[in-house]
């Protein structure tokens, strides 16, 4: 990891949850439910192509798999709570997103 | 009942994310289109059952856990089991530490962009 790449990844996790934070509930407001799948695509699907198509989050070798998501659960948490949401209330949903996560993964490396 | 689907929720994202996106994005089938068309087939659906039909519980004054941090946390484990051991966990750590970072950072910048916002 040089530093070139360093700062690339830092930007990389910038973008996305900077994004949904701002686009996502206004598409939502906007559109509806339909709204949610634009904003799936425009800024799941872009911000995937530029951090994962492109390799804007440099992976590190031999390493296992970092997406982008781990910048929006940690942005979109910091962005709540920097706006009034309650951090302790979020903590039985952050325990169960690391339980979920290690389940679907265990899951999946049962036949992939 | 809460907590577990909660559990659910985070699980079942981590796992479509993590098998069914890489083969859609792969040269063999579309290359990076593929992935784009992933984001939309993927998580728009699942955004609506954890976010809007509301799978995963979030009270309202609650700070905001997205199904993200599942679907990273799945990506993670899925290549620490298929491995056998907590190597790929330990090799990853750098960019982990500066995925988060950004994250955190782009979060924060967010939601004063909103503060000057709604201040005009």
């Amino acid at each position: 990891m040089t530093i070139q790449h360093a700062l690339a990844t830092v930007a990389g996790g910038f973008i996305f949850p900077f994004l949904i934070r701002l686009l996502w509930g206004k598409l939502v407001d906007n559109f509806g439910t339909f709204g949610g799948w634009m904003a799936a695509a425009f800024i799941v699907g872009t911000t995937w192509a530029i951090n994962h198509g492109t390799g804007l989050i440099v992976q590190s070798e031999g390493g296992a798999w970092v997406d982008m998501a781990f910048a929006a659960g940690f942005g979109l948490l910091v962005a709540s709570v920097v706006r009034g949401g309650n951090a302790s209330k979020a903590m039985p949903n952050v325990l169960a997103a690391i339980v979920g996560g290690i389940l679907g993964g265990l899951i999946l490396s049962l036949y992939l | 009942m809460k907590f577990l689907r909660s559990v659910l929720g985070y699980a079942i994202a981590g796992m479509f994310v993590m098998s069914v996106w890489g083969p859609m994005a792969s040269l063999e089938s579309f290359g990076i289109i593929g992935g784009w068309f992933a984001a939309f087939a993927i998580i728009g659906p699942m955004w609506f059952l954890n976010h809007y039909v509301g799978l995963i519980p979030h009270e309202s004054d609650s700070g905001w856990v997205d199904m993200a941090l599942g679907i990273g946390v799945a990506g993670v484990m899925r290549d620490v089991f298929l491995a056998g051991s907590v190597d790929p966990l330990v090799a990853t750590l750098p960019t982990l530490g500066l995925v988060i970072l950004g994250g955190v950072l782009g979060g924060y910048v967010a939601a004063k962009v909103e503060e000057s916002m709604e201040a005009k």
